[in-house]
Formats: structure tokens, C-alpha cells, sequence
């Protein structure tokens, strides 16, 4: 990898100071399990890392009931605290199942909401793809396996967070900080597709942090994440789903309904959501909220498959969520 | 291929009778004996390759060719000189000469030495190359499409080659005189060998001579290479290989990166290491090639098989070739013939991949075998059992041919009478299954091995051999043996190996290792041990032949008190060790294994994702040395035979023919949790002496597994890897119309 500077920052303000307005010459580095890699394959050759790792990593309650965490807890950390079990299980379950033990032992939050996409043209220097300035995606009539099915490019990356995918159901809001001060996003206002930010995946500017998730009390809902993935361990989901269904009795009255690996941004599916209200939930809402979810698909030349894969998450993230047995 | 299922006939014996000890009196051998070096390797004290720091070494890198198909037009490695700590850079393409070409992405071009790896990796960086990039060819279909740019010199398909058994056979007439034909295109993936030590080395020259330790599976064919390469005697190299990470194949000799770290060391006046990045060891180190068949294949009522016709292909990369013989041979076809191409694309060669053309060949064969079953509505165990060889005349199956008693063994292991005859019927979307495959394999041993004994006055026992420890375990066989010969403990003799400078073994491929090393270990030791005897016997007043070496002693056969121990007898030498040499013999190995495996596998039909829930292995091997090594063989053939079943696939851009995942995120491997239940039974045959098992236990896992699924699903999957798109693929044509 190439050279660089290195800063220890101690709190919010000296990491903010240390970071720049230019893109990708000062990055913040936390766990590193992705920004690491990104710089042995020489995608990313930062000159200056702002190390965030001693910033808030906590999970405090939030005065309704909520949860405010800091963007610097662990994976591990975070699928291991009860109130997060209890109280959002969605999340738990995502982070439970993220790369291998080593990687959740290291990886933070922070890290994994902001992580680059695994788009083997991307990650591989040697093709100067669109989102790394270059004239064309090389997955349009490439290998494009793993791409997305939703979103009309014009690149055609998928999200690489898992943990995205239920923080939008969840409805979380992102606290950022930058050099004029802080604000708050929602989760889902953070992705934006690639016609509004090419070379990044957020509304996150270079010299701004995410530094805390903030979830809403759960009120009633019932949440759960569904990921399917072809190795047991230490593999990127095909597709996945996260569900938040608010419930009155047995009957769903709201819901939200995110898929992940399937777009540039996990991908809400409001029809499935349409499909859920007013429903109990069983196989066949389940199954009717899954058709809606998958209805618009454009797969790509290579991966039709995962219409079907994406479909079996949602499905089964709703079945979960609702204490049924999912296979 | 051929060589390795008719071995040549071995020449006759050159010495005296020579045999293993009777089984009830072994001590070690066939018992399960933890490997020597395990707790050395388990905490680090055992250095490889990768692991060896010399003084002032300095630290190689290539620069590997981003393009598949290119010339060199200029290179201009003086930018990396001037990136500090950079001692040496050289030229691997001479723009103006025949090497200017490159014929696969990674492609060695230049290559530097610099004092730390980041510095190395600056210069390479630096250099300034100047290709003319060509449109390279990316796939089979691309190389054999008649407007396809003709990128090989003798044309991007070889010419045909026919294979015709029984000669002058009427395939034709016998397909068309079958009861059920089956007919269909099969293939399978190219698979990297994705050794965890990548290949290397580290040169160190003193004057003219060189030591190199090399993560080589063949430290005398390394020795030789070298000295070959760089134009020296071969007594001035000397290759050591402590330890190594794998091979499979793909490590018989030098390579081109230990060459290069022998010319940058020789540059730079330092040692240097030279190990390759996981990049370029998927790119240029050798695969397994692809297959692809049309096949058409008959029975008769009665379930005997008739013919079996193939049209076959494969890519073996730039240039090589890409063979495999199907039917595989397990089951009598009445005729059969086959047609096979070489397709040539811009990708690496390939090189020996544990069992080459094994898993390819029994996976398209045992597949149709499975086909031809359900033509038949018979359950695809009994048209095996059915269509094995016939037994020899004394009504007995041959040693090396044991399907007929292994098939009912593992059948019952796995519960096969459970089996359903198609489709899982019960509701939800797991659906589960069984299917079987047979394996053969050769083995044998060189008859050029030598060993070299020693017996030292303080009772040590040292025995040298220039073998190397694959990771097989042979550092303990050769210790095993050694021992048990001696009728002393594990620990009390050293086994020397992995050294140039010991006695001649060959490499370890073609699961010829235990074969070789085993009956000329043995022989060694003896040879000590009746040297030893002769020294004791007078003090003793018995003929050496009266003695034996037991529990720690040398003693009288018939009279165990009269005798004194090993130690009291190692003294009688004075200052002289006793030297001895060992010559493989004939009779102490055999050759030509057979084995099963049955897979029980889970697929889910709404993620088309297969998790394997057990295999069982009924394996021989002739006369087991250690239990546990051998049973890791197993293990590991069986671990890799589901990678090549689910996992593992070189993915080349169609466009640039550029490898989209030259690494071990996109390359899929199986993890800890993707590894079934693997019920292992290893037959013994103690009179038949060692035989190599390496290789055969990764031959018929994807075959299992593929038959498997189709038995859960009822949807056949006719292409490896058996991938989540490849099953709803098969399930979806299944649902409109049928994959049969």
C-alpha cells in the first residue's frame, strides 16, 4: 500500500480537524477490515488516516426509550448487547452474522455502515470502472453475478452494509458531525444511488463523521433480519431482508420492508410493506409481501437468480420477525 | 491419465526377500500416531518457507502483466532503482526478442529486491512498460467461435484426438440398439490449487554456490531446475524444504519466481526472498482445466450398460492442454468412444492438480451413470453394482477393483434403503437426498529412491531421505518405519528430509510418495539395524541372524533375557557410526487403489443453496502406515472435493479475459461450517504393502454430491460448480418441462 500519515485522534474535534475537504486523501480509519484492504489493492491511497477508534463506542438509552450508540462499538460488541437483542433484533441479527468472528472482534459499526462496495471491478484497480472516474461499468456485459437487480445504474454496485439494511426498517437516524457543527440524517436519506453520488455511496462529506446511530423505541414492533448467503461463514449475503412490523394484537398495522445486496442502496420495498398493512402475518402474506417486494426487478445478464433469492429473504425475514418457523 | 491407471509393470526384485513385520508384532505400524512435527506447527516453531528470515535478506517482487494478450514494446525498470532501498531490478521481457509476448494475465515482466516489502512493492510500481495490448480470448466458446482472432501459434483447438475401445468399436449401431439413451452436455469449472503457502523462495548465494529454501513439493527437481536455469553444476544447489503450505500439483520444480530470486540475489549481493501474492499465485500458478463433454450413453432392459459416445473439450490456458479419458473407468461400457480438443484461451496454464482428469471425468461419468438409472427406474446403486467389472477367473473382484464389496459398505453406512427413488416429496422447501460415485487411482513408487541410515555410538538413530513433507505427514512415516525397524520408540530416531543433499526420493505427486519412501526406509533401517546386529552378535556368541531389535533392546529371538539395550549395544560401536544405505525394492508397495464416496446432501429450493450434511468414504490403500495421517488424506480430499462441488471457480472476465477474483473472498473455499459429517473407512491390506492416497479421495466428492441433488430435487445439475443460479436454473427447467 502507499505511505501515509497517521493521527491519533482523541475526540470528535481533532478527528474532524484532521480530516480534509478532498475525497480519499484523508480517510478516518476504525477497525480497518475493509479501508485496509482497499489500500493493499491500491483503490484507496489515502494520504492521512484519522484514527476514530477512540470515539464513542457506547450503547446508551435514549429518553423515549430508544437506543443512541456510538459508531465505534464492535460488531461483536454490538450483536451481544442485550438491550440491542431485546429490543432490535434485526440489528442484532445482522451484526451476529457479518464476515467471521475476527472480523466482528474488530469491525465497527462506523465501519460497516460506511464500508465500500465489493464490486470485483470496483475493488480491482486494473479496471477503471465508473465509480472510479472511468467511462463504463465493466458489470454491464461482464460478470455480473453478483450485481444488483433494482436501480437503473449507471453503476450497478450493491450495498456491501448489512447492518443498513435494518437500520432503515428500524427507522434509525445517523448523527454526523462535520466542521460546521452536527446533524442528523435518517438512515435511509444517508445511501444515495450513484446518479447523485458516483464516487461514494452517502451524503457523508469527506471531512464529516458519522459518529452515532440513534433508534427510535421500538414501540411494538417485531423486527428480523433474513440474509442468505451460499458459505455458512464468512461470505457476502446473495440478498437479504430486514422487517419492522408494527403490530396492533396480531394484525400488522405499518411496516418496513428493506432488502440489501440487491441495489446501489438497500432498497425499501414499499410495496411489500402496502401488502403488509392490515394483514396477520402467515405464509401467505408473507408470500404476497415478497411478490410485491421483487415486482420492477431488472436483473442483469447474469443474475436473475437472485429475483428469486431476494424474494426468499423477504419472505422469510417477515416469518421470522413473527416467531414462525422459516424453513 | 493413461499412465496412472496401468501403471508400468515394476522391474523385478534386485535383493534379498524383503517384508513388514508380521501384524500382531507392529508397534507403530497401522496404528494412529500423531504427526512428529504437530506441535512444532501448532505453535509456530515450525518455520516454512514463508517464515525464514535470513540475515540482510531483501524482499522480491514481479510485476506481473495486467493483460491477458499483449507485447511488450518497452520496459524501464530504472524508476525503480531510484525508490529508496531498492537493490536490484531486472528485465523479465526482452521487447526486441521472441519473449516478448504475454499470453496470460500475470505474466512474469520484471521484478525487483528491495530492502522491505513496501519498498518492493513502490518499484514495482515505478517501472515503465510499455505493452501493445491485443484482444485476448476469455472463454472456450470464444476461442472456438469461427471469427475468433487465432491468438496460438498452432491455432486456438488442437486437432482431435480418438479414443475407440474396443477398437474399431460400432459406437453407432450399440447406442441404437439400446433400450434408454441418454444425451446431454456435462461440464465442469477451472479450479485453482489455492495453496495456503504461496509458491517462493529465498536464494542465498555464497561465492558461487547457491542455497535456496523453497516451498517445493520436489526439493531434487527443484535442485535440478535450478541448476538447470542459471546454468550450474548441480552439486552448487542446494535446495531445503523444512516445511511447506501445499502444493497439489503445482509446486513440482523451481518455477519461474525462485529462478528470479536466484538472478535478484545474485544482483543485489543479498539474500532474497521472493514469495508470490494470492493474485498471482491464482493467476500463474497452475489450475485444474475445464471439461465439457456431449456425451450420448445407452442401456439395455436389462440394465447393462451398452455404449457411451463423447465429444469432449476443456481449456487448459495459453497452450496446454486440458485431457481427461471418460467413461471413467469403474464401470464396463460394451463400447465407447471418444473425441477430444484442446481449446487454448488467454488465461494461466494449468499444471498436475491432485488426481488430474480424475474429478472431471468420474463427475460427467457418474452423472450419466445416475441418468441412465432413472431411464431405467432403477435405483443407480444396483445398475452400478450391475455394471462393475467382472471378477477374475477364481470368481475373486482384483485388489486394486474393490467396488463391489466397498458400494454395499458405505450404503449401509449412510442409510441408502432411507433413500427416496426421486424427488424429496415432503412439504417445505428443504429437500434432501443421496447420491454415490466410485474412484480409482494408481500410486506406486519410483524405483530410484534411496534412503541413508545411521546408527551413532550414543544410540541415536538418524535417517536421511530426500523426500519433503507434502503435508501428508511423511516426516512421520519416515520416522514410523524407521522406529519400528529399530523396535525402538518414536522419539528416539530422527527423520531427516526436505534436503537436496540427502538421498535421491522423488516428488511428491501422483500420490507416489508412501510408495517410494516406505519400502526404501525400511530397507535402510534394516539394512543398519543387521549392521548393528553384526557388531553385537559375538559379544553376545549368537549368529546376527539369531537377533532382534525389540522394546528397546537388542536381544536374542528365542531367548528375550539374553541381550542387552539398545544403548549398551550402540556403544559396543566405539567412535564409528554405523552407515547404511537403503534401495527401493520391489514387494513392500503396491500400486492401484479404489474407493467410494456417498454424499447426503440438503438443498433449499427457494435459494437453490446446497448444504452437504455428511459424506462417507469407504477407502483403500493398501497396507495403512499411520491411521491418522491417513485419515487426514481423506479429510482433506473429501474438503476439497466440495469446494470443486460448490465453491471453487476461476471467473475470467469475458471482455478482458482478466480473473475477477484472484482471491479468497470471490474465490470460494469451504469454511469450518461448510464442512459436513465425514464418516471415513479406511480397508487395510497389510499384505499388500503401502499405496499412495493423496489423490483418490477428492475424485468422486462432486460427483456424489451433484447426484445427490438431483435425488433431492429431482432437477439435474449438469455443470460444476453446483452454484444457489445453477440450481434454480435446473429447478426452473425442471418445473417447464424437465431437466431429464
Amino acid at each position: 500500500m502507499k505511505a501515509f500519515a497517521y493521527v491519533n485522534a482523541a475526540n470528535e474535534k481533532e478527528a474532524i480537524a484532521a480530516l480534509g475537504p478532498e475525497r480519499g486523501r484523508m480517510l478516518p480509519l476504525a477497525g480497518g477490515m475493509d479501508l485496509l484492504a482497499l489500500m493493499k489493492d491500491y483503490v484507496a491511497q489515502p494520504e492521512r488516516l484519522v484514527n476514530v477508534k477512540n470515539l464513542d463506542r457506547t450503547v446508551a438509552k435514549t429518553p423515549d426509550g430508544g437506543l443512541r450508540i456510538g459508531a465505534a462499538v464492535t460488531l461483536a460488541a454490538l450483536a451481544q448487547h442485550a438491550d440491542v437483542r431485546r429490543l432490535y433484533p434485526a440489528l442484532a441479527e445482522a451484526a451476529a452474522e457479518v464476515g467471521t468472528p475476527q472480523i466482528r472482534n474488530v469491525g465497527t459499526l462506523g465501519g460497516n455502515l460506511n464500508q465500500r462496495p465489493r464490486c470485483w471491478y470496483f475493488r480491482n484497480e486494473e479496471f477503471p470502472c465508473l465509480k472510479k472516474g472511468g467511462a463504463r461499468c465493466f458489470a454491464v456485459d461482464g460478470e455480473n453475478q453478483f450485481h444488483a437487480i433494482f436501480g437503473d445504474g449507471p453503476c450497478h454496485i450493491v450495498h456491501p452494509s448489512s447492518l443498513a439494511v435494518p437500520a432503515i426498517a428500524l427507522g434509525a437516524r445517523f448523527r454526523i458531525v462535520g466542521p460546521a457543527g452536527e446533524r442528523e440524517v435518517t438512515a435511509a436519506d444517508y445511501y444515495v444511488m450513484p446518479d447523485r453520488n458516483l464516487y461514494g455511496e452517502t451524503v457523508l462529506a469527506p471531512n464529516e463523521l458519522l459518529t452515532h446511530v440513534i433508534l427510535p423505541a421500538p414501540g411494538t414492533a417485531k423486527s428480523a433480519t433474513y440474509e442468505v448467503r451460499f458459505k455458512q461463514s464468512h461470505d457476502w449475503p446473495l440478498a437479504m431482508a430486514s422487517v419492522a412490523l408494527v403490530m396492533n394484537g396480531q394484525t400488522i398495522t405499518s411496516a418496513r420492508v428493506v432488502m440489501g445486496a440487491v441495489a446501489p442502496v438497500p432498497w425499501r420495498a414499499e410495496g411489500a410493506e402496502a401488502a403488509l398493512a392490515g394483514k396477520r402475518i402467515s405464509e401467505a402474506t408473507a408470500t404476497a409481501a415478497a411478490d410485491a417486494a421483487v415486482k420492477g426487478a431488472k436483473p442483469m445478464t447474469q443474475n436473475g437468480y437472485k429475483v428469486q433469492i431476494a424474494h426468499t429473504a423477504v419472505k422469510r425475514a417477515i416469518l421470522k420477525a413473527g416467531g414462525i418457523a422459516v424453513v | 491419465m493413461a499412465d496412472e491407471q496401468n501403471p508400468p509393470a515394476a522391474p523385478p526384485p534386485s535383493g534379498p526377500a524383503r517384508t513388514w513385520p508380521p501384524v500382531a508384532d507392529r508397534a507403530l505400524l497401522g496404528k494412529p500416531i500423531r504427526r512428529i512435527d504437530g506441535p512444532d506447527k501448532s505453535q509456530g516453531k515450525a518455520k516454512y518457507t514463508y517464515d525464514i528470515v535470513r540475515p540482510g535478506m531483501l524482499y522480491g517482487r514481479l510485476l506481473s502483466s495486467p493483460h491477458p494478450y499483449a507485447v511488450v514494446k518497452s520496459i524501464d525498470v530504472t524508476p525503480a532503482l531510484k525508490v529508496p532501498g531498492v537493490k536490484a531490478a531486472i528485465a523479465l521481457k526482452d521487447p526486441a526478442g521472441p519473449t516478448a509476448k504475454i499470453w496470460y494475465q500475470g505474466e512474469e515482466v520484471a521484478a525487483v529486491a528491495a530492502t522491505t516489502e513496501e519498498a518492493a512493492e513502490d518499484a514495482v510500481r515505478a517501472i515503465k512498460v510499455e505493452y501493445e495490448i491485443l484482444p485476448a480470448l476469455a472463454t472456450v466458446e470464444q476461442s472456438m467461435s469461427a471469427n475468433a482472432p487465432v491468438n496460438f501459434p498452432k491455432g486456438n483447438v488442437s486437432a482431435e484426438r480418438l479414443t475407440l475401445r474396443p477398437d474399431k468399436a460400432d459406437v453407432e449401431a450399440a447406442l441404437k440398439a439400446s433400450a434408454h439413451i441418454v444425451e446431454g452436455t456435462y461440464s465442469t469449472q477451472v479450479q485453482t490449487h489455492t495453496s495456503l503457502e504461496t509458491h517462493g523462495g529465498i536464494c542465498e548465494w555464497n561465492g558461487e554456490k547457491l542455497t535456496a529454501w523453497v516451498s517445493t513439493q520436489a526439493v531434487h527437481a527443484t535442485r535440478d531446475g535450478l541448476s538447470r536455469a542459471l546454468q550450474m553444476q548441480q552439486s552448487d544447489v542446494h535446495v531445503i524444504t523444512d516445511y511447506m503450505g501445499g502444493g497439489f500439483g503445482s509446486k513440482l520444480g523451481p518455477d519461474v519466481q525462485v529462478v528470479i530470486a536466484a538472478k535478484l540475489a545474485k544482483e543485489a549481493g543479498a539474500p532474497v526472498k521472493l514469495m508470490l501474492t494470492r493474485k498471482e499465485e491464482h493467476l500463474i500458478t497452475g489450475n485444474r482445466p475445464s471439461a465439457y463433454a456431449k456425451v450420448k450413453a445407452g442401456v439395455d432392459a436389462q440394465g447393462k450398460l451398452t455404449a457411451f459416445d463423447a465429444e469432449t473439450w476443456g481449456t487448459g490456458g495459453a497452450g496446454q492442454g486440458a485431457g481427461f479419458n471418460i467413461p471413467y473407468p469403474v464401470y464396463a461400457f460394451g463400447v465407447l468412444r471418444q473425441r477430444h480438443k484442446d481449446v487454448f484461451i488467454n488465461a494461466g496454464p494449468q499444471r498436475a492438480m491432485r488426481a488430474p482428469g480424475h474429478p472431471q471425468a468420474c463427475f460427467i461419468t457418474e452423472v450419466v451413470v445416475d441418468e441412465l438409472a432413472d431411464r431405467l427406474r432403477m435405483d443407480p446403486l444396483e445398475l452400478r453394482m450391475r455394471n462393475l467389472p467382472p471378477a477374475g477367473p477364481d470368481g475373486q473382484d482384483l485388489p486394486t477393483q474393490q467396488w463391489r464389496k466397498y458400494f454395499p459398505m458405505a450404503a449401509d453406512k449412510i442409510g441408502w434403503s432411507r433413500r427416496h427413488a426421486t424427488a424429496d416429496t415432503g412439504s417445505g422447501p428443504i429437500k434432501r437426498g443421496m447420491g454415490c460415485a466410485a474412484n480409482r487411482w494408481a500410486g506406486g513408487g519410483s524405483n530410484r529412491t534411496r534412503a541413508a541410515c545411521e546408527i551413532l555410538p550414543d544410540g541415536g538413530v538418524v535417517m536421511r531421505i530426500g523426500t519433503q513433507d507434502i503435508g501428508t505427514g511423511t516426516r512421520t512415516l519416515v520416522a514410523m518405519i524407521t522406529a519400528e525397524t529399530m523396535g525402538l520408540p518414536l522419539t528416539a530416531v530422527k527423520a531427516a528430509i526436505g534436503d537436496s543433499e540427502y538421498p535421491w526420493a522423488p516428488g511428491s505427486g501422483g500420490s507416489t510418495t508412501v510408495g517410494s519412501i516406505s519400502p526404501t526406509v525400511r530397507i535402510a533401517a534394516e539394512n543398519a539395524r543387521d549392521a548393528l546386529f553384526a557388531k553385537v552378535a559375538p559379544s553376545l556368541r549368537v549368529e546376527p541372524a539369531a537377533l532382534v531389535a525389540k522394546d528397546g533392546r537388542v536381544q536374542v529371538k528365542d531367548n528375550p533375557a539374553k541381550g542387552m539395550t539398545w544403548k549398551e549395544a550402540c556403544r559396543l560401536l566405539g567412535v564409528q557410526p554405523i552407515s547404511a544405505d537403503g534401495a527401493w525394492q520391489q514387494g513392500l508397495s503396491s500400486s492401484g487403489t479404489s474407493g467410494v464416496q456417498f454424499a447426503d446432501v440438503e438443498v433449499d429450493i427457494e435459494t437453490g443453496i446446497t448444504r452437504v450434511k455428511r459424506v462417507v468414504c469407504v477407502q483403500d490403500c493398501g497396507m495403512i502406515v499411520d491411521r491418522i495421517t491417513a485419515e487426514s488424506q481423506v479429510y482433506g480430499g473429501i474438503i476439497m472435493g466440495i469446494g470443486f462441488a460448490l465453491f471453487e471457480h476461476r471467473i475470467l472476465d469475458r471482455n478482458t479475459a482478466k480473473m475477477v477474483n484472484p482471491n479468497m473472498e470471490f474465490y470460494l473455499l469451504p469454511g469450518m461450517s461448510d464442512i459436513p459429517e465425514i464418516d471415513i473407512t479406511l480397508i487395510d491390506q497389510p499384505e499388500r504393502g503401502p499405496v499412495g492416497l493423496g489423490e483418490p479421495p477428492t475424485i468422486s466428492t462432486a460427483a456424489a454430491i451433484a447426484n445427490a441433488i438431483a435425488n433431492a430435487t429431482g432437477a439435474r445439475v449438469r455443470s460444476l460448480p453446483l452454484t444457489p443460479a445453477a440450481v434454480l436454473a435446473a429447478l426452473h427447467e425442471e418445473r417447464s418441462g424437465g431437466t431429464r
